[in-house]
């Protein structure tokens, strides 16, 4: 939920900011907490420059207030508890309430007004990724600013000049604050119609982010370069990601920034897509080319673009396999296919609880429940229609639906496949045997001499033993 | 005098009593001190139907696991050693008993013949000669040989209490060597399953000849830890047999508890166990006899010195045609040559040096008491950090290892190197409760005032790491 103090009246108000005094909250607008990490409505915009707000995947818009025809906002650097996914709450550090914090939408030529109260424990600052403004509200500490210091706030001011997708972040101890999970999104929305900016009907958002955890532990490890074993959108890992519910024909955009410390090949299914946009700004329509995955390397944003005009649950993910397992041990050794006949029951005796897993594969992982280490998610886990989805990490759903209501966010639940539209067992004659050659693919360099072959024994999986 | 002499010498023999009533005192002394100290009692084989009897008893005792305290019954009633020394001491007791005697009286007889003018002349010469030394001192020669008694008394009990520690520092040998080779047969196990699955992977290609031989090496190794824990267990389990004199059916018989008595819930607090008992050392009590017995010789010396040849006898002549004559004979060495000074001189010497020594022996022994109490409560503090704390933490690594495993984050390696871990630190565990047992058997025999040689804490090398095969 979102707790709004000043602008919004509801319920469930959170005290904000505990340690900003009485005199200086007349002069700033208070900030808006969120205790929850679920994805909130899209903020329609109150007053200033109307827009098509977005939604942000499993995130919210930080509400502004306006002073004077200035947009101001306030952000808390603190550190947050985030549910990562339901089993799983991580110890980061965010703003406002959460990692990553609130989204800032603005439209073109908003002057913008930006409070930044540090209550992390050490100095940070803000850099506002892609954005044309003042060298000195560029926010890199030492080089453009003193850091902010624990306890104070400070103030950045310019003119959101060019519509687009942006982000902030650190750029202050950067490396450890930014595997903390400080991070936002920024959307500058045209202020008129565009010749390379689309009207969408539904315009999504996330960052890409990745976190170090020990299972069993709550708080990231902040020197880890790239054996993480968290790989989240918007600090939210499947099962915990929303899915992307549209509307059959809906113009559908994604907005996708990456402050992780690898690139992620972005893989939707049903559809093809174009990508109408990076952090430099919209791209020209005749340099744009149907994809149906593209990547999105370190530090860069895409906006991709497509008409969801099939129906159905369609996976979206990122298309390398690791990061859609969750924590997993990386050194832990492959046992396909080796024989555990009589080595179980031995096992047991030393450790009663033990489970012989991985011998046919790791499928097992998304069958089997067992308990695992407190505050650690299953691998390859989420139950779809048909069974386990044995996935984790960057993977949600696109769902496309011809009686989703226009602005309707909510989850339709599975698709209903129309009769014969699902892949089913063959029932009829057993096929023949294809003809195969083993002529084909001679090496370039034939090795002479020497062995020809390994020996190994090969073992055909079979049967499960031991549990 | 004719009618005192043979008075004097019954006197002396009831006053030096019968040697068997001596050695049936002494055994009761051991007896009690079995029994209140040790708590446990002493059996002394005389005849081949007590010994029967014992052995029956013996056999009984075998039928079940052999508790410490029985262990201790066999060693004290049964065991050749033991019977010996209950032997030995009967022996030095009868000869106290035989030292406070009197030197038999010594009869002299002459017969001469002289031929001469008026004829054959007999002259027969009699005497009864006594040491008139032995008879005077025989008080303090009494005293004496009570002395010895008491120091047989008293060398028993130390020889009892030497016997008791050594039977139940066997026995907890024994006992913990073979929980300790259980234990080592798991890790052994847990490193051969390793192995076993590290084959077949490199049979499979999962593992290369390096990762299979790193498991191999290790499991290699955990064997050699078997055998020798193995053979330690067997030379304990002997060693306690050898304690116990078991006969090779009695010893094939014996079996031992699987484990330790649980630790006290509390130690011995060191108030009880300090000073307060000094006193009661045999050691200490041993010194003590000891220096007042060389008190007494030195008075004895200062006397004896000069008239210790002193001799007396009863004459009786007889001579042909004269009448008997009747009278004594007293022989007295002159003190020409030998004025007895060397003699008090090294009496002296004695003393002082029995003096010093029974000083140096109640310093002593008052910080064996220390260092005994010291080595108790250490090894008590480490048996229980080892019970309460590295076991329950090496058992939680296995549990959580078991999720980690769980969750794919580790390998099976990994977890049986866990529970590698955990049974090396249950072995780790029993040996600091054997250390335990021992230390007390040891501060006990302490308190009683046998010197035990002070309990070193072993270095407990920690656990084989996780390891894990990758
Ligand atoms: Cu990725």
């Amino acid at each position: 939920m979102t707790t709004r103090r000043s602008f919004l009246a509801g319920a469930g108000l959170l005290a904000a900011a505990g340690t900003v005094n009485r005199t200086a909250l007349a002069a700033l607008p208070e900030p808006v907490i969120q205790t929850s990490a679920a994805t909130a409505a899209p903020l329609t915009p109150p007053n200033g420059r109307p827009y098509d707000p977005v939604v942000t995947l499993n995130g919210w818009t930080a509400p502004w207030r306006m002073r004077n025809g200035v947009k101001e906002f306030h952000l808390v650097a603190e550190p947050v508890e985030r549910e990562i996914a339901p089993g799983m709450v991580a110890r980061l550090w965010g703003y406002n309430g959460q990692s990553p914090g609130p989204t800032i939408e603005v439209v073109e030529g908003d002057r913008v007004r930006i409070f930044v109260t540090n209550h992390l424990p050490e100095h940070t600052t803000i850099h506002w990724h892609g954005q044309r403004l003042p060298n000195g509200m560029d926010g890199v500490g030492g080089l453009n600013q003193p850091q902010i210091p624990p306890g104070k706030t400070f103030v950045y001011e310019f003119i959101a000049r060019r519509p687009g997708t942006f982000m902030y972040h650190p750029h202050a101890d950067e490396m450890v604050q930014m595997a903390m999970g400080m991070m936002g999104f920024w959307v500058t929305h045209p202020r008129e119609a565009h010749p390379h900016i689309a009207r969408v009907d539904r315009d999504f958002c996330f960052l890409l982010n990745a976190y170090d955890i020990e299972p069993g532990s709550y708080v990231p490890k902040i020197n880890t370069m790239l054996d993480f074993n968290l790989w989240t959108w918007n600090s939210r890992a499947f099962p915990g990601i929303d899915t992307l519910n549209v509307r059959k024909g809906d113009r559908v955009r994604v907005r996708i920034g990456n402050l992780t410390m690898t690139n992620h090949p972005i893989h939707i299914h049903g559809h093809e897509f174009e990508v109408t946009g990076t952090d430099g700004g919209p791209t020209r329509p005749e340099s744009r080319w149907p994809e149906v995955t593209t990547d999105v390397a370190v530090g860069q944003m895409r906006q991709i673009e497509f008409i969801a005009d099939e129906e159905g649950d369609w996976a979206m993910h990122c298309h390398k396999s690791h990061h859609t397992m969750n924590a997993m041990g990386h050194d832990v050794p492959t046992m396909i296919g080796v024989d555990h006949r009589g080595l179980v029951e031995d096992i047991q005796k030393l450790v009663p609880d033990y489970m012989l897993m991985g011998e046919r594969g790791m499928a097992d992982m998304g069958e089997m429940e067992m308990p695992l280490p407190d505050n650690t998610l299953p691998m390859m886990t989420g139950q779809g229609p048909f069974g386990a989805v044995e996935m984790g990490g960057m993977f949600t759903v696109l769902k496309v639906r011809r009686d989703q209501k226009p602005g309707d966010y909510r989850d339709p639940g599975w698709f209903k496949h129309p009769k014969g539209t699902v892949a089913y067992e063959w029932a009829g004659a057993g096929l023949p045997e294809p003809a195969r050659s083993d002529a084909a693919g001679s090496s370039s360099m034939p090795r002479t001499g020497g062995r020809q072959s390994v020996e190994m024994t090969v073992r055909k999986p079979t049967g499960h033993q031991g549990h | 005098m004719r009618a005192s002499l043979p008075i004097s010498l019954l006197a002396a023999t009831v006053l030096t009593g019968c040697a068997s009533v001596a050695i049936d005192e002494n055994f009761a002394e051991v007896e009690r001190f079995a029994r209140d100290e040790a708590g446990s009692e002493v059996r002394w084989l005389r005849s081949d139907a007590e010994r029967e009897a014992m052995r029956a008893e013996v056999d009984r005792l075998l039928a079940q696991p052999l508790a410490i305290d029985d262990a201790v019954r066999i060693a004290l009633g049964y065991s050749p050693a033991f019977q010996s020394l209950l032997a030995e001491a009967a022996v030095v007791s009868a000869d106290a008993t035989g030292s406070a005697r009197i030197g038999n009286p010594v009869f002299t007889f002459e017969r001469l013949f002289r031929s001469g003018a008026e004829g054959r002349e007999l002259d027969i010469g009699r005497s009864l000669g006594i040491s008139l030394f032995d008879l005077l001192f025989l008080p303090a020669r009494l005293e004496q040989a009570e002395f010895r008694q008491q120091q047989t008394r008293l060398q028993s009990s130390i020889a009892l209490l030497s016997t008791v520690t050594e039977v139940r520092q066997a026995w907890v040998d024994a006992v913990a060597a073979r929980q300790v080779a259980r234990y080592r047969e798991e890790v052994a196990t847990a490193a051969g399953t390793a192995a076993e699955l590290a084959r077949r992977m490199q049979a499979t290609g999962n593992f290369s000849r390096l990762q299979r031989a790193r498991e191999q090496a290790l499991a290699a190794e955990e064997t050699a830890n078997l055998i020798r824990a193995r053979q330690n267990a067997t030379a304990a389990r002997e060693a306690l047999i050898q304690r116990l004199g078991l006969t090779p059916s009695q010893a094939q018989a014996l079996r031992l508890p699987d484990q330790l008595p649980a630790l006290p819930e509390a130690p011995m607090d060191e108030a009880t166990t300090g000073a307060a008992l000094l006193e009661n050392r045999l050691d200490v009590r041993i010194a003590r006899t000891d220096l007042d017995r060389t008190a007494k010789s030195l008075g004895l010396t200062r006397v004896t010195s000069v008239v210790n040849g002193l001799h007396v006898a009863g004459v009786r002549n007889s001579e042909t045609g004269e009448s008997t004559q009747r009278g004594f004979e007293i022989e007295l060495p002159l003190p020409l040559f030998d004025f007895g000074d060397a003699v008090r001189a090294g009496s002296e010497a004695r003393y002082l040096s029995a003096f010093n020594r029974t000083l140096e022996l109640a310093n002593n022994a008052s910080s064996q008491v220390r260092v005994a109490y010291e080595g108790y409560r250490s090894a008590y503090d480490l048996a229980r950090h080892y019970r309460n704390e590295v076991v329950p933490l090496r058992q939680n690594i296995t549990e959580e290892s078991v999720l980690q495993y769980n969750g794919m984050l580790i390998g099976v390696f990994e977890l049986l190197a866990a529970a590698r871990s955990q049974s090396a630190s249950v072995v780790q565990a029993i040996e600091a409760e054997r250390d335990f047992w021992r230390a007390e058997a040891a501060l006990k025999a302490s308190l009683l005032g046998q010197p035990i040689v002070p309990l070193t804490l072993q270095s407990g090398a920690s656990p084989a790491e996780a390891g894990g095969g990758h």
